[in-house]
């Protein structure tokens, strides 16, 4: 099979959720996180012969650490459904046009080659990569929401990763082992404090 | 087979001694404040004082287990080879923080040992694997938690905002490790096509991030707000491990990895980084040292001691880059965050019999509490002896070593300027005394507890001002490449 069907729209899904990750409330931005981590994270070990140990840790600290993070009631069908209409999606994704052109112009920036000898890498990763790059960076400096600034970091770190598996591959085992503990604390400390700071304003 | 079993059991027990303790703690500490071992109101005493005997033990085992070949663990696609820096920083820490954690005392004594033990665990351990990504995400990721775990469940909107700026530190930081790792490692492939970046541009690519990681985390100018807020909010043990002793461990990294990286290259690294770096060093220093002049809170003016320690350390950078067989800047790391501790000893026991942050509240603290006095003098030698070893002794002379005059006056005045931040803190003591102070119970010089904190003070300082000459042990770079020097399978 070629790798290309394959990574044509993982990338392309990644690049969305990720941009749905740092614009949408709530709900849709949970969903869209998760979305975006798994599939930044098949990208980046690309398990086509079979799971290794690394990715496997990667989705069990991010799913875990989302499961912990997530605020009462986020799960509740009725309003998950709400949610994540399509229209919905779609609206939020116009009501924030800046995420969503950076998502489309860092898709097609990774398809030039940045002054780097990759000429061997993927470019649909390198895409993936500065897309989630460009539209993490910027909340991240400037968010004032706690939870939104976590979100963010995940994302930016996602693309900095898959970046980096565009030229050097899956990390090693310790690495990857630190990078899952970063994911795990990155969305945990967020939570944690944005408990505390809704408390103590409360 | 038996044997072998038994030297890899013992082998792991030795390399991951600093990690076992902070595990235990996790058992010792909730077992000893349940009501089988005492009163209810007497817990957090308990907790605490089982959090001091496990720091100790800690730090006996780093120094018995050592940083040899019997210490190296191999299991499978995993080495851990304990460094000679990391188990000195284990072994001062232990005794460090174990001074801190019994003079503090207070209802989470046992949870900031914890602190303390996690914290001392993750330097060990980052200064004991193989150099890459892992080590200085294990230090940032390890850095965000403790701090977050030192601000505790306390609805304090001050304390989880220092949390939040920690976070989006670590967050961008990581970020640009990955970046600084990626441009590292496409070093060699320039070499085989020169169409693409030339090896110089990299090589000054990868000195930038790593310098921005370094800057970052360690709290020079510009990026000292995290670092004051930290000290201003967060309990003294979890800032001086967040604010630093984890910076400590990170720089010596990242000094090791300049270092490698300036000797693998020919030509002198470009870019104007080494410029940028004692620009911001010298800078650095003035503005903690001007600003500890100028604050009135307690807290503030650490945070802006740390800030001046952090200037050195950027300078170290900047010296390392141009001269990397240098061992001076290496020992800049740890006398640094000796001196910090011992202010962080002095505001905790003021703290704990005033309970004032005010500078000018606090007028005349020394004549009441002689031991405290002791303490700060204390620190004040060590903080006036760091610059000094590093200006007059044969060792390196980092400012010097800027090129410039501008630099090496900046510095000079910097280190002045902290310096008498210090002697401030002294004056403020032993002026007339505030009614609050007054109305505050006079302290016991020769109290057994007071006798301990100046015996321990004074031997803090005698290692930070380099009087009982310890860290030199620490002064050799990191291995390059711990898989390869050390023998596979080896045993004691």
């Amino acid at each position: 099979m070629n790798p290309l069907l394959l990574e044509l729209p993982l990338a392309a899904v990644a690049a969305l959720s990720g941009a749905l990750a740092v614009t949408s409330a709530r709900r849709g931005a949970w969903i869209a996180l998760l979305l975006m981590t798994t599939v930044a994270a098949l990208l980046e070990f690309r398990p086509t012969d079979s799971l290794s140990p690394a990715l496997l840790l990667r989705l069990a600290a991010i799913y875990g650490a989302t499961l912990y993070a997530l605020p009462a009631g986020m799960l509740e069908r009725r309003a998950l459904a709400h949610d994540l209409q399509p229209r919905r999606l779609i609206a939020t994704l116009a009501d924030h046009p800046v995420v969503a052109v950076s998502a489309a112009a860092g898709l097609i920036l990774g398809a030039i080659p940045l002054a780097l000898p990759i000429e061997g890498s993927s470019v649909l990763l390198r895409g993936a990569g500065v897309a989630l790059l460009l539209i993490g960076l910027p909340p991240l400096l400037t968010s004032r929401y706690v939870e939104a600034t976590a979100r963010a970091a995940v994302v930016t770190l996602s693309g900095a990763l898959l970046l980096r598996a565009s030229i050097l591959g899956a990390l090693d085992l310790f690495s990857s082992i630190a990078m899952a503990a970063g994911f795990a604390a990155l969305l945990l400390i967020g939570a944690a404090v944005a408990g505390q700071l809704t408390k103590a304003e409360e | 087979m038996n044997d072998a079993l038994t030297l890899q059991a013992l082998s792991a027990i030795r390399a991951l001694s600093p990690l076992l303790f902070a595990l235990l703690s996790l058992f010792v500490i909730p077992i000893v404040r349940s009501d089988r071992f005492g009163s209810k109101r007497d817990a957090h005493v308990r907790g605490g004082s089982a959090a001091v005997a496990l720091l100790l033990l800690s730090s006996v085992a780093a120094l018995l287990a050592g940083s040899g070949y019997g210490s190296t663990l191999n299991a499978g696609l995993i080495t851990v080879d304990p460094s000679e820096p990391g188990r000195l920083l284990v072994t001062l820490g232990g005794a460090v923080f174990a001074l801190i954690v019994a003079v503090g005392q207070g209802r989470r004594a046992g949870a900031m040992g914890q602190v303390a033990l996690f914290g001392l665990a993750l330097i060990d351990l980052a200064l004991a694997i193989p150099i890459g990504l892992a080590p200085i995400t294990l230090l940032l990721v390890g850095s965000a938690s403790l701090s977050a775990l030192a601000a505790g469940d306390k609805e304090d909107a001050q304390r989880a905002r220092a949390v939040f700026r920690d976070l989006r530190t670590v967050g961008v930081l990581l970020t640009v490790t990955v970046m600084a790792e990626l441009l590292r490692s496409a070093i060699p492939l320039s070499a085989t096509d020169p169409s693409y970046a030339t090896t110089s541009s990299l090589t000054a690519g990868v000195a930038l991030t790593l310098s921005l990681v370094l800057l970052g985390m360690i709290g020079a100018f510009p990026f000292h707000h995290r670092l004051v807020r930290i000290f201003e909010s967060l309990p003294i043990v979890g800032s001086l491990m967040v604010g630093v002793w984890i910076p400590a461990a990170l720089s010596l990294i990242i000094l090791n990895e300049l270092s490698l990286l300036s000797s693998s290259v020919s030509e002198p690294i470009g870019g104007a980084v080494v410029a940028a770096l004692f620009i911001t060093g010298t800078v650095t220093l003035l503005f903690g040292g001007l600003s500890a002049l100028l604050h009135d809170d307690v807290g503030e003016v650490l945070g802006f001691l740390a800030v001046g320690n952090a200037g050195w350390l950027t300078l170290g950078a900047a010296a390392i880059i141009l001269h990397p067989s240098a061992v001076g800047p290496l020992l800049v790391a740890l006398p640094g965050a000796l001196v910090i501790s011992l202010f962080g000893l002095w505001r905790i026991s003021i703290r704990r019999h005033y309970e004032l942050t005010s500078l000018q509240e606090l007028s005349g603290w020394a004549r009441r509490t002689r031991a405290l006095g002791v303490v700060l003098i204390c620190a004040v030698v060590s903080q006036a002896a760091v610059p000094a070893r590093e200006f007059f002794s044969g060792g390196f002379d980092i400012a010097g070593q800027g090129g410039s005059l501008l630099v090496t006056v900046g510095a000079l005045l910097g280190a002045g300027a902290l310096a008498a931040a210090a002697v401030r803190l002294l004056l403020i003591g032993v002026a007339q005394e505030s009614q609050d102070v007054h109305r505050t119970r006079k302290g016991k010089v020769l109290s057994p507890a007071a006798i301990w904190l100046m015996a321990g003070a004074i031997l803090i300082s005698g290692v930070a001002a380099g009087l009982i000459n310890i860290e030199a042990a620490a002064s050799g770079l990191l291995r390059p490449d711990p898989v390869e020097s050390v023998p596979q399978y080896s045993t004691p």
